[in-house]
């Protein structure tokens, strides 16, 4: 199983002190949070992308190709890549160039975007939100997959002849997750092309995250991609811990309160019960975490999000240490021990290289 | 006999609030007429401030904590409404507008409505017309013609000139219960259940 890191990548005042980091100063500490995931032990960063402030995240594959030259196993992948407002063509070739320069260590989250003006900003509606991710997703395909593509479509200018460089690294396109937190039509999606299926899990109540699950893991078998039980399931989660229970909700409530998402609404308490949130031990974060296989089954990625709402870059990378130290290494233990042999890993590109040449000895 | 839900939705801040003593005597009634066509209708009343805190959460967070969300699934599964607001500043109240806002858009497609509201003076009558009915038009609810207002007077003799507070409300219940019994208790397809193909989604829909 694999966990680690997702970040929005929100510029947001401190509310103990009112502090405002520079965009310099949070791109930076993205990079930061990237480097210490990897230093305690952590397999995945996934930043969003977003192209509206107050995020700072508009261009994932520069950010990405910085933080592969300064790591060596960290996996980086996206949260999401808004596969409706960017050009297919344009995703294609920039990870494509990524997986080069990160030696495969790159994956993607499709997501649509959920900021009305930032369709009409790129040329799109967002009431095309669902035919533009069902096109531009089966044309990206076909661009890793195909040398040479003809193609004709209902939102971009055809292509003839176009090859798509660099071509993927050993001919084999990076993995795709799809994330949507209740749209049916994207658990059927990935279900159909037998990706994994993302559900973001936080802010939002468990039941969900449960339907959209399930409904994948149904159809993942139906379109014959395998068991149910053997789709690639990836979970969000929304942490915060100290030592010390009382601590840890004592120090994160300012930044919950005054949060973006959810703030000046529910108290603390009530978002814990509602949602996935836990604030509180590492213990705490143990059992909660292990608890959400009970209702999505036996997953293969979880992403914590740690570093929101102005929370200051030293509290992140304290939240960090916690994660390598004392919570990812029980976790990847019990999870371990609970699943059974025929449940696959996520994918990587190393498994994805020999499932390639599987298929080309078979054929 | 069959038998056929009815959730009221009142939003009267006090209590005991004229809102809901008008909602009352509109459910008495339309479970009367019911019965007469052979229907048994389970009530469930909805006192929207007892969800105001529950409904300001959600306009924050984008979702219904455990206790609204029963109260907008039965809302949404009813197979007819009685929807009661006490007007302030000229319209229907913020909290009962808050509560339709929640509401899925298509929650109430279809659904038999009746449509209630009390005022501190009859000058305020035509929010019915003016405010609540185009509301529930949007919704594409199904909005009995008669709508039932109750200033001060009603709840006495009357202005003297419109049929007394309780004819209204015998008639507006019969409207309403007459497109309840006629209505198929169908309920909308779930996608999670049945999910469009992606073959179908490919050819654009």
């Amino acid at each position: 199983m694999q966990f680690g890191v997702f970040t929005v990548g929100d510029v947001t005042p401190d509310p103990t002190n009112g502090r405002t980091p520079s965009e310099a100063e949070r791109i930076k500490a993205m990079v930061a949070i990237a480097l210490k995931a990897e230093e305690v032990g952590l397999d995945v960063f996934a930043t969003g992308e977003h192209h509206n402030p107050p995020f700072v995240p508009s261009s994932p594959t520069t950010l990405l190709g910085h933080i592969a030259a300064r790591t060596e196993r960290l996996v980086l992948s996206t949260s999401t890549t808004l596969i409706t407002t960017n050009d297919p063509v344009k995703i294609a070739e920039d990870y494509a160039m990524l997986q080069h320069l990160a030696d495969g260590r790159v994956d993607l989250m499709m997501g649509r975007g959920n900021m009305g003006p930032v369709y009409p900003w790129f040329g799109q509606d967002i009431r095309q939100g669902i035919p533009l991710a069902v096109e531009n997703y089966a044309l990206l395909r076909r661009l890793w997959r195909e040398d040479v593509v003809d193609w004709q479509g209902q939102f971009r200018s055809p292509l003839q002849g176009f090859t798509s460089t660099p071509r993927p690294l050993d001919d084999v396109p990076p993995f795709v997750w799809h994330g949507s937190i209740r749209s049916a039509e994207i658990a059927e999606q990935a279900a159909y092309y037998g990706d994994g299926f993302f559900h973001n899990h936080i802010f939002w109540p468990k039941e969900h995250t449960q339907q959209m699950v399930g409904l994948y893991r149904r159809r993942f078998e139906h379109y014959g991609h395998g068991t149910a039980d053997q789709a690639i399931v990836g979970l969000g989660g929304q942490v915060f811990m100290r030592k010390n229970s009382q601590a840890a909700v004592r120090e994160f409530r300012p930044y919950f309160d005054n949060a973006p998402v959810y703030g000046h609404g529910p108290s603390l308490e009530d978002f814990m019960t509602e949602t996935p949130l836990t604030v509180g031990s590492p213990q705490q974060v143990i059992e909660r975490t292990l608890g959400f296989r009970e209702y999505v089954g036996d997953y293969q990625r979880q992403l914590f999000l740690v570093d929101h709402a102005g929370l200051p870059l030293k509290t992140v990378l304290e939240q960090l240490d916690l994660l390598g130290e004392e919570v990812v290494p029980v976790l990847r233990k019990e999870f371990a021990a609970l699943r059974p042999a025929h449940v696959p890993d996520a994918p990587t590109h190393a498994s994805l290289v020999v499932a390639a040449e599987q298929q080309r000895q078979a054929s | 006999m069959t038998t056929g839900t009815l959730a009221v939705v009142t939003a009267g801040l006090s209590t005991p609030s004229s809102s809901r003593l008008l909602a009352d005597r509109l459910t008495e009634a339309t479970v009367a007429a019911l019965r007469q066509q052979g229907v048994r209708a389970q009530v469930e009343v909805f006192e929207l401030r007892q969800h105001a805190r529950d409904l300001a959460d959600n306009l924050v967070t984008g979702f219904p904590n455990g206790t609204l969300r029963q109260a907008v699934d039965a809302v949404a599964a009813a197979h007819g409404i009685i929807a009661v607001t006490p007007v302030f500043s000229g319209s229907y109240s913020g909290l009962f507008k808050t509560f339709f806002d929640v509401l899925d858009r298509d929650a109430l497609t279809g659904t038999p409505v009746l449509l209630a509201a009390t005022a501190g003076t009859a000058r305020h009558s035509l929010v019915l017309e003016h405010a609540m009915r185009p509301l529930f038009a949007y919704l594409r609810a199904l909005t009995v013609p008669t709508a039932v207002f109750a200033a001060p007077e009603d709840w006495g003799g009357g202005d003297g000139t419109s049929p007394a507070l309780s004819e209204r409300v015998q008639r507006a219940a019969r409207e309403l219960a007459d497109l309840v019994a006629a209505r198929p208790s169908a309920l909308p397809a779930d996608p999670f259940a049945e999910p469009t193909p992606f073959a179908q989604l490919l050819q654009g829909g």
